[in-house]
């Protein structure tokens, strides 16, 4: 049964996890001026609780080791097949987690923003930047070494919430991720389009001004770091779900804060639909340049694995130079429609 | 004296920069429902003295009063809150905002908590109204047209404008206007002043007016600060203020 090349399903696996974790992203940066240097931070929380919170949830009701030895291979991979099993048969149970766990992501994820935004109130741009680049690769570098979370290096396995649909696992899978990539986009556009939006690229614009119209800007970036955060965590989340496993080394800064920030460049920062398109530029580029790259092995003097990322990095440097406003730059926004506001004037 | 007709009173409030005394011991009384001027050749620390007041800058000693209440090193959010608001005499606009976001965004709306910002019902008649209220001020400063152009895409006046309009948005007990009309030709000067004097003499609002060009000034306000050197050099009413021999001399040697 194949209705739909593989490949294709991989690439709206990836737009969407990407859509999510960029638009995130764009949020901070685009619309608050914010320097997230460290967008695979709050990534790397949701996959956490993703890789390390469902599976022992359930190990516990069914009576299964989940403490630390959980996260053991000589364990893990036994604990999570048996309850992978159980949730086979239990749809309900299945969704029940699922959700479970993808709200826990984005709570924890809130979390993790509002702890990163205390530095905040002290340091500005490349201050802010270097110190949350930083802590995204602390505590990259902890789970990767320190076992008992989520397996160190060795990883773990992780529960799927989408077994009981058999066959049809992956495209379940695929199209649940792509349906809430696409309510996250309606979700950022709302929240961009109302004066919550305004205010941040007030604030982006001059934060002087902002201040002496009354805004406190450490709450308001406390805010967005926060809401960013949530919804970069969710991306993690479902990207663990999706691939079944959980390794911290997953999650790097190359391929969860510049690749992002990449995406954003391209389709335009500031603008949510410019991000989409970015996204999925970039995706497809990137997925078949994975799928090609060993018939251009004889060509480029270099092993051919690294191409995506020279790719991505030359592409940077590229849109840097001829276009630093993106594909689809950032147009006037109105929070109510246009229209409305010609009939308000008349009145 | 009764401190209770004054919105803004400082005392002795001194403000250097490394060994420039840019604001030397200056003590003024804003009366309330007044338009107060504060004139002076450049460089004589008129904006540093709102830099002062408005929390921009820290004091190096001295105090300023707002209300009734010591406002002396707090932050500009907070002064804001209590009903202070100034505008820049290098008008700061958000650039990549269009004339009426910078308007409406002088002015606060419970849409900007992001957790009500997703339910649009929540802050749609609010916003309405602002966008009202924001015309009707766009109108007397002669920006309504530009209302849907980025601010980076305005002249030097109409950014002038757009300064006084964003202060005139708030609704604050008291506005200072640094410079307001430097630049504006008179006829639209006066047209602003006007509009000013009027919001006045209609609400309980006052305004400390920061401006050079005395002739087109003098008629609207009510009473006067000259300062020069960082320090206040004579006060009295506009009369008093044009025959006292020490402002013809000031302005006359500059
Ligand atoms: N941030 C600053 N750093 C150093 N010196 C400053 C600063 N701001 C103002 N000054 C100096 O303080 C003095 C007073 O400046 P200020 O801008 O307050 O004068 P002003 O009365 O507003 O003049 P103008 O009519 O030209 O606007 C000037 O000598 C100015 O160079
Ligand atoms: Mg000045």
């Amino acid at each position: 049964m194949e209705l739909i090349p593989p490949v294709i399903l991989y690439i709206l696996v990836d737009f969407s996890v990407y859509l999510i974790v960029t638009l995130s992203l764009n949020l901070e940066v685009g619309y608050a001026g914010l320097p997230q240097f460290g967008r695979v931070l709050a990534v790397l929380t949701g996959a956490l609780v993703a890789g390390a919170i469902p599976g022992r949830l359930l190990a516990l009701m069914y009576g299964l080791p989940y403490g630390p030895e959980y996260a053991f291979y000589e364990y893990n991979y036994k604990v999570v097949d048996t309850l992978n099993t159980i949730l086979e048969k239990n749809p309900l149970l299945s969704i029940t987690i699922f959700i479970f766990t993808l709200v826990l992501a984005m709570v924890l994820g809130a979390v993790i923003g509002y702890l990163t935004s205390k530095p905040a109130i002290r340091l500005r741009e490349a201050y802010l930047g270097i110190t949350l680049l930083a802590m995204g690769d602390v505590l990259m570098l902890i789970t990767y070494y320190y076992t008992p979370i989520i397996g160190g290096t060795t990883g773990v396995s992780v529960v799927d919430p989408f077994r009981w649909t058999g066959g049809a696992r992956f495209y379940v899978a695929t199209f649940t991720l792509l349906g809430i990539a696409l309510l996250t986009f309606l979700l950022i556009e709302r929240l961009t389009k109302s004066p919550y939006g305004r205010v941040l690229r007030a604030m982006r614009d001059s934060e002087l001004v902002i201040t002496v119209y009354g805004r406190d800007i450490v709450k308001l970036r406390t805010y967005t770091l926060m809401v960013g955060a949530a919804i970069a965590s969710l991306g993690g989340a479902l990207y663990t779900f999706y691939t079944g496993s959980c390794i911290a080394s997953t999650y790097t800064r190359v391929t969860w804060t510049f690749w992002p920030w990449a995406f954003m460049m391209l389709g335009g920062t500031g603008n949510n639909l410019g991000v989409m398109f970015g996204v999925l530029v970039f995706v497809i580029v990137k997925t078949l340049i994975v799928m090609y790259r060993g018939l251009l092995a004889p060509y480029v003097p270099f092993d051919p694995v690294w191409l995506e990322y020279t790719f991505v990095g030359m592409a940077i440097v590229l849109i840097a130079i001829f276009r630093p406003q993106g594909l689809i730059p950032e147009k006037p926004i109105f929070t109510i429609p246009r229209k409305k506001i010609e009939e308000l004037i008349k009145a | 004296m009764n401190s209770n007709d004054y919105i803004l009173v400082t005392k002795e409030l001194t403000k250097s920069f490394g060994g420039l005394v840019a604001v030397n011991r200056v003590s003024i009384s804003v009366r309330k429902n007044s338009i107060t001027m504060l004139m002076g050749p450049n460089g004589a620390g008129k904006t540093t003295f709102v830099n002062v007041c408005t929390g921009v800058y820290r004091p190096d000693s001295g105090k300023v009063f707002f209300d009734g209440r010591d406002i002396t090193g707090l932050p500009p959010h907070e002064i804001y809150k209590l009903g202070f608001v100034r505008t820049f005499q290098i008008p700061i606009p958000f650039q990549s905002l269009t004339v009426l976001e910078n308007v409406l965004a002088a002015m606060n709306s419970v849409g900007e908590n992001p957790l009500i910002a997703v339910v649009k019902r929540r802050w749609v008649r609010v916003e309405e109204d602002m966008i009202e209220k924001a015309f009707k001020i766009m109108d007397t400063v002669g920006l309504s047209r530009f209302w849907d152009l980025p601010a980076y895409k305005l002249g030097a006046a109409q950014l002038k404008m757009l300064e006084v309009a964003r202060a005139l948005a708030v609704g604050a007990k008291l506005i200072a206007l640094d410079e307001p009309i430097g630049g504006v030709d008179p006829a639209y000067a006066n047209r602003i002043l006007t509009y000013v004097r009027d919001l006045k003499e209609r609400f309980d609002v006052t305004f400390l007016l920061i401006e050079h060009r005395i002739d087109i000034a003098l008629p609207y306000v009510d009473y006067v600060y000259v300062m020069d050197r960082g320090s206040v050099v004579v006060e009295g009413t506009p009369n008093e203020v044009v025959k006292n021999p020490k402002v013809i001399e000031i302005y006359i040697g500059e």
